[in-house]
């Protein structure tokens, strides 16, 4: 069973990276090779969201 | 997780869901404004079942509205999509079906779940003998594949045979298919090959999809004899999005994939929700995740019931009895009385003399119903068509409780088909 802890810290280090990806995006001015790789990960940044950061919302 | 915990979880994405339509689909305001409904009203998970549901053919409608070619079901600006698909179109009109890059990572999260389940690993070399064309479900497989770090081959534009000959060439260790083409390659592969499958080749796992036929325990052991390959089933859908999956265990029926999809069902007669095990009902399905055009309560059509027990497995989603046992538009009244045409499959696959073909056909003779089943029998039983026919009558009797015109054809006559197979063909409407 994996607990609590494990998870918000999973999370944090997620909002980190979709916190990064959308950063790079502002950085970029329209950079197309930056735009759509930041893209790509934001969307990979969903999954993980799905997997891990929508399960804390219901943990007590 | 908890089926307690589970459900608070789901109410909490099936409100953002709704409420993500809502907000960008005019289709769905509209239809929730008129339904006397705001995303706000849903506060318990007894309340999603006041959400109105969609039907297929109000896609068709959608879709002929702006922006084209999708309508106004789309919940993002159309150069937001990536990828397009669409139904096979086996009940009418086929559906568009938008996708964005996050919808598209979501298809192949979807499939990962299915084929981790099933037994994929990163030493898997899996072959897909699929034409690689507008229809969703082996592209989704083949992307699952390669984000589970197996190394996919596909086998699009090759025939029949050099499929084959590659699989054995490449010594695959899995491969995707329709059940009726996994059992059409293995009677081509033996009948213009030389090959048997279970021998001669190294597959070990196939994950069927578009047919009913690997929850259906005489199809699958046909294909699993045929092969020397524990056969697996997954239930999904283009507009739904792969919502359920056998595990190894195979306790006799797949499980829902309850993290990405609310599944209810739905009383037919009453359209009560059922949540006892034992009970069949239709199948109503949500997508939780899926942005350009959100699946929220579509109603799929599908049968099944709960099952009782959890799985051996130890997953704590819930798993279906039996499989999707028919669709609600399939079960046609013939002479009276309620036919699946799945029911005649089950009895066809059972006689080890008849092949893998067969062909049903209602017809109406003045008032009355006429039903006729062509099968072929296998060139090892040519010489027991009396035999085999007065049991088939039998098991037909007690399966279906109709009485058929028998039409025995020779061996390899009827048509193949090498995707989803056309069997049925209901003409009554003719007449």
């Amino acid at each position: 069973m994996v607990d609590k802890d494990l998870v918000a810290k999973m999370d944090e280090k997620i909002q980190a990276i979709k916190k990064a990806a959308l950063e790079l995006k502002e950085l970029s001015g329209g950079i197309q090779a930056v735009d759509r790789n930041a893209d790509r990960i934001l969307a990979s940044v969903k999954m993980l969201e799905i997997n891990v950061s929508d399960v804390i919302e219901i943990w007590e | 997780m908890p089926l307690e915990k589970l459900k608070a979880l789901q109410l909490i994405k099936f409100k953002k869901i709704v409420q993500w339509a809502y907000d960008h689909s005019r289709f769905h305001r509209q239809l929730y404004t008129e339904a006397g409904l705001e995303p706000g009203d849903i506060k318990t998970f007894e309340d999603i079942a006041k959400v109105p549901k969609v039907e297929k053919a109000m896609m068709r409608d959608i879709q002929r509205k702006d922006p084209f070619p999708y309508g106004d079901a789309l919940c993002v600006p159309l150069e937001k999509v990536t990828e397009f698909h669409q139904t096979s179109g086996t009940t009418g009109q086929a559906v568009y079906q938008p996708d964005t890059w996050q919808d598209w990572e979501w298809w192949s999260e979807a499939w990962s779940y299915i084929m981790y389940a099933q037994g994929f690993r990163d030493t898997d070399r899996i072959f897909i003998p699929f034409g690689y064309n507008i229809f969703v479900a082996y592209w989704a497989g083949h992307y699952g594949g390669e984000k589970m770090g197996c190394e996919v081959v596909p086998g699009g534009v090759l025939d029949t045979k050099a499929r084959i000959l590659k699989m054995q060439e490449l010594k695959a260790t899995a491969m995707m298919a329709t059940p009726t083409y996994v059992l059409g390659m293995a009677d081509v592969a033996r009948r213009e090959l030389g090959l048997d499958p279970a021998k001669d080749l190294n597959i070990s796992k196939i994950l069927c999809a578009g047919e009913p036929g690997a929850s259906l325990p005489a199809t699958k052991k046909r294909m699993e004899e045929a092969w020397g390959a524990k056969v697996y089933d997954h239930v999904g859908a283009t507009e739904i999005g792969a919502w359920a999956y056998e595990c190894t265990v195979q306790p006799g029926g797949p499980h829902v994939n309850e993290a990405l999809f609310l599944v209810e069902i739905e009383d037919i007669e009453t359209g009560e929700i059922i949540t006892e095990p034992g009970r069949q009902g239709k199948l109503i399905i949500t997508a939780f995740d899926r942005e350009a055009q959100p699946c929220v309560r579509f109603d799929s059509k599908d049968i099944a019931e709960w099952a009782a027990e959890p799985c051996p497995c130890g997953r704590t989603f819930r798993w279906i009895q039996g499989g999707v046992v028919g669709r609600a538009d399939d079960i046609t009244k013939v002479k009276g009385v309620l036919l699946a045409p799945s029911a005649i499959e089950e009895v066809v696959r059972s006689f080890p003399e008849l092949s893998d073909e067969f062909e049903v056909i209602v017809t109406k003779k003045g008032d009355v119903d006429d039903i006729t089943l062509k099968v072929e029998l296998v060139p090892e039983a040519a010489d027991r068509k009396e035999e085999v026919e007065a049991r088939l009558v039998d098991q037909l009797r007690l399966k279906t409780n109709l009485r058929y015109n028998l039409e025995f054809h020779a061996y390899n006559t009827l048509p193949r088909y090498l995707i989803k197979a056309r069997r049925f063909k209901d003409l009554r409407k003719r007449h």
